[in-house]
């Protein structure tokens, strides 16, 4: 069996009492090439259990999809659960599930994903799916309309019908960025989402789903040249397409504070969001900020919770992060960080945002302490292997690896920036980005109706 | 010409492009997990089982005394609050130490209690696995309750639930809870304002003191361990812990639903109807468990059920319908719900209620049942991979009294199963006549919908009974 991190350094590290120390470096094996038609392939294997995970990942995300067609990517998504030359409607959940195993797919700002996790010896049926519906998704009429009525339904379960309705992420978006492929309303309008033609489902197949914007990845108990030999069989002969045009994602740097007041139909407590335009990945302000993210609002210890939650007991939970939907690495475009606190009545917006402004001040002037970075460089370490321990885990990292940056093998040394970030890059990145012209406010307020009764 | 061409090309497209799925390898070992049980002095049971696919350690310490029935009459919902407040103070640390302690050691730490126990759930970077049984054992030991700790977790609890009721996912849970186990403990989902505000830090501690027993409790631990240094670690931190009297078990007798009736949680502005529908079932120790997990997974425990495909995929009412058989020590529950939009909340419930009454009627076939055989057995498979996922599963074992083969029959018991079995447990079970059927939604828009389905009673979002 495989093992991480080598005992006798752990133990190493308990006599010493050195808590921060850098972990010792990953050793997953990748293999890594490319077919001849454009298609990236990465096969990892790893022997714990007999289970594989086949992800496929598209190079195409919400950011992309054409104006007066909001939630278009995600719409298309569930298409590719609809049926392919050889594989009937719905059937390859079908096939995944009598076969041991589960699936799913997921439409994020800049790739869209599908992936399967079965039992091993089953993994020639994962990239068969895979590439049936790669080279000839069918598309019809008559699914179309049906899917079209499953997206409004999810639209409305998890956005109309709900309090707040995501406005720390539809919201904050549509008023943090300028640029139209950057801001839009990802999950889409429901008249947008109805008005999308058979036509518009055949262009977008034809631009993005091709094998030259994509990544293929199996990651599991497998033997990686048998591997070989059956994605050579199945995705070989896929026809490549004319390289995708890539939108324009910049975004005019901000130079006023916005802020904003809403109301709310169905809410019945104020909320408050915020969102700071992050440094570039590749800015060497960016491993520090990371960093900061986690001091300010990463768990229960973070200064973010301590300070609004328990020492001025003024709001009720704090939520968010780098990456509203992912991690530092599975993303390309622009980029906010997030965070959405709920606040007791009686309470002003004002109040809030004057406390966490305090602590960013307290950072800017002092810095953070050397044991906090440490501790948080742990809990960084510690939360990155927690996202490694599954097969899908494993296989979603090395995917946007190999998408994003050609170069799944990465994965090894993702830690090391981050490791070596200092207390004065802390302060130095707080004094930086922390500003209140480079932030949107939003504070979101119960439209006024009668006071909530007493619970039975 | 050129159409020709196009023809020809598509035709060697088409021949290499496989028409059948292909035939799956050798199934490869599946090496079970080595489970060790122990035993301390003080009677805490302890449970190790190695799995080193990442360098960490997953941990739950289970109370089984500690339910939501212990002390309900004199103090109800107090196992929820001892839950909430235990880690947030020990006699020797303040909560914020403890919130310190553990981002230093890469870990978490969660209390929550549910009908049949209260868990805390803790896992840390497995070079520090001293340090976080360390803490496990002092806040199972010596919570000790702050007074301005209890204060807030009293008034923020509160603010929560307020804030909860205007989701329909909560007001829909609640409303079936209590629709099915009406004043039985298992009704209970949050407390009521009046019995937050009145409980104090002393009737806390007196709780721990009594529930949070070695003997009436567990510990799993599952990582990269070694399992005699770590069962070492365990030793230390916990041999201190002093046993207590195992108190009786304070659950009355479940209660059997004698008729179908509609619970309507009015949310006017509502755009769509949340509507579960549902009936007691079975406990967890009963033999007809692998009959019903097995008939809720054909109907809609996966995503190529009936109920989605019926639903979903050939009607397009709904973005996620979903069922679920959740057993519990006493007895259980099986339900099935959707989100709809307004205009089909008649045709949906229709739809729910037939299939429901299909699975009881007509035997499913082979094909429907192979397929979730293999379902079942293989995501267990996938389960027994992840650390949480394995101790979770090992935790059932002990808290709901199975047999410790569990794990390694699960396979042979979910093959033997025929479809006959699964239609006995349906026609049992999936039992409509007498279902609850609770619906959140807009009254006034979709009234002449529901009302066809039987009697209603309607209800305001903070639970109680109203006109309609």
């Amino acid at each position: 069996m495989r093992r991480l991190l080598v005992t006798c350094l752990s133990a190493l590290m308990l006599l010493a009492n050195v808590s921060y120390a850098h972990a010792k470096p990953l050793n997953i094996p990748v293999v890594y090439y490319k077919l001849p038609n454009g298609l990236k392939v990465v096969i990892s294997e790893d022997h714990i259990a007999p289970v594989v995970t086949v992800a496929v990942y598209y190079n195409v995300g919400f950011r992309l999809e054409p104006k007066g067609r909001t939630g278009f990517a995600h719409l298309f998504e569930h298409m590719m659960f609809q049926g392919s030359a050889n594989v009937k409607k719905f059937e390859h959940a079908k096939y995944v599930e009598a076969n041991g195993g589960s699936l799913n797919g997921h439409t994020d700002f800049d790739y869209t994903n599908y992936y399967e996790t079965m039992p091993s010896n089953r993994v020639e049926l994962g990239l068969w799916l895979e590439s049936d519906r790669m080279r000839s998704l069918d598309i019809s009429q008559e699914n179309l309309k049906n899917q079209q009525n499953v997206v409004s339904e999810e639209v409305r379960v998890n956005v109309l019908n709900q309090p707040y309705q995501l406005f720390e992420w539809i919201s904050l978006w549509e008023n943090a960025f300028t640029n139209w492929n950057n801001a839009h309303n990802g999950y889409g309008e429901l008249s947008e989402i109805n008005a999308a033609t058979i036509e518009d489902v055949r262009s977008f197949f034809k631009t993005y789903y091709a094998p030259n914007n994509a990544v293929l990845t199996v990651v599991g108990d497998v033997d990686a040249n048998e591997v070989k030999k059956m994605v050579e069989k199945h995705f070989a002969t896929v026809p490549s397409q004319p390289t995708p045009p890539r939108a324009d994602l910049t975004e005019p740097p901000q130079t006023k504070e916005k802020r904003l007041s809403q109301t709310d139909k169905l809410a019945n407590l104020p909320a408050l969001a915020t969102g700071y335009h992050l440094p570039p990945q590749n800015s060497p302000d960016f491993p520090a900020m990371a960093l900061l993210v986690q001091i300010l609002q990463g768990g229960e210890s973070s200064r973010w919770y301590q300070r609004l939650i328990k020492e001025k007991e003024l709001t009720l939970d704090l939520s968010g992060g780098l990456n509203y939907f992912g991690n530092e690495f599975d993303y390309t475009g622009p980029m906010i960080m997030t965070t959405r606190t709920t606040y007791k009545p009686g309470h002003t917006a004002d109040e809030v945002v004057r406390e966490m402004d305090a602590v960013i001040a307290d950072i800017t002037s002092k810095g953070v302490t050397e044991k906090e970075l440490a501790d948080a460089k742990v809990q960084y370490r510690s939360n990155f292997y927690s996202q490694l321990e599954s097969g899908q885990g494993r296989a979603h990292l090395l995917s946007v690896l190999a998408l994003f940056r050609d170069e799944p093998q990465q994965i090894n040394s993702l830690l090391t920036p981050f490791e070596n970030v200092t207390t004065a890059q802390v302060k130095a990145a707080a004094a930086k980005y922390l500003v209140a012209t480079n932030r949107t406010v939003i504070d979101r307020v119960p439209e006024a109706k009668a006071q909530p009764k007493t619970g039975q | 010409m050129k159409t020709l061409l196009a023809i020809i090309l598509l035709a060697t497209t088409a021949l290499a492009q496989q028409k059948t799925p292909p035939a799956p390898g050798a199934a490869r070992p599946l090496n079970l997990p080595k489970i060790t049980e122990k035993k301390l002095a003080n009677g805490l049971t302890v449970v190790l089982a190695p799995l080193p696919n990442v360098p960490k350690v997953a941990s739950i310490l289970t109370f089984r005394s500690a339910t939501t029935a212990s002390d309900r009459n004199d103090h109800p919902g107090i196992a929820q609050i001892a839950a909430a407040v235990a880690n947030e103070g020990t006699d020797t640390r303040s909560s914020k130490q403890i919130k310190e302690e553990l981002r230093s050691i890469g870990g978490t730490l969660a209390v929550g209690s549910d009908t049949d126990s209260t868990t805390m759930s803790a896992a840390s970077l497995s070079e520090f696995s001293p340090r976080l049984f360390e803490l496990m054992s002092d806040v199972a030991q010596h919570p000790s309750f702050p007074e301005t700790e209890v204060k807030l977790a009293q008034e923020n609890t509160i603010q929560q639930i307020r804030a909860g009721r205007a989701n329909p996912g909560f007001l829909v849970n609640e409303r079936f809870q209590k629709a099915i186990f009406g004043n039985h403990p298992y009704s209970f989902v949050v407390p009521d304002e009046k019995s937050i505000s009145a409980l104090t830090r002393n009737d806390l501690r007196a709780f721990v003191t009594k529930y949070y027993i070695p003997n009436a409790a567990h510990l799993i631990v599952v990582g990269d361990i070694d399992v005699d240094k770590t069962f070492a670690e365990i030793e230390k931190a916990f041999s201190g812990w002093k046993s207590g009297t195992v108190p009786p078990d304070e659950n009355p007798p479940v209660p059997k639903r004698d008729k179908r009736q509609i619970y309507f949680v009015n949310r006017p502005g509502s755009i769509q109807s949340a509507i579960y529908i549902g009936n007691v079932s079975i406990p967890r120790k009963d033999k007809d468990y692998f009959a019903i997990r097995t008939a809720d997974t054909i109907y809609g425990g996966s995503f190529y059920s009936r109920l989605t495909r019926n639903i979903r995929e050939s009607k397009g009412y709904t973005y996620s319908p979903f069922s679920q058989s959740d057993t519990r020590a006493k007895t259980g529950v099986v339900f099935a719900g959707a989100f709809v939009r307004n205009e089909v909340t008649g045709p949906t419930l229709l739809e729910i209620l037939y299939e429901l009454d299909r699975m009881r009627v007509l035997p499913v076939t082979d094909e429907e049942l192979n397929a979730a055989k293999e379902f079942s057995t293989g995501n267990f498979s996938v389960e027994l991979a992840s650390q949480f996922g394995l101790a979770g599963r090992i935790n059932t074992i002990y808290t709901y009294d199975l047999d410790k083969n569990f794990i390694n029959d699960f396979r042979p018991k979910i093959e033997a199963l025929t479809t006959a079995d699964i239609q006995k447990a349906a026609a049992k079970y999936f039992d409509t006549y007498h279902a609850a059927i609770v619906i959140v939604g807009d009254w006034e828009k979709v009234k002449d919908q529901v009302t066809p389905f039987g009697e209603v009673t309607m209800y305001d979002a903070d639970g109680n009974v109203i006109s309609k």
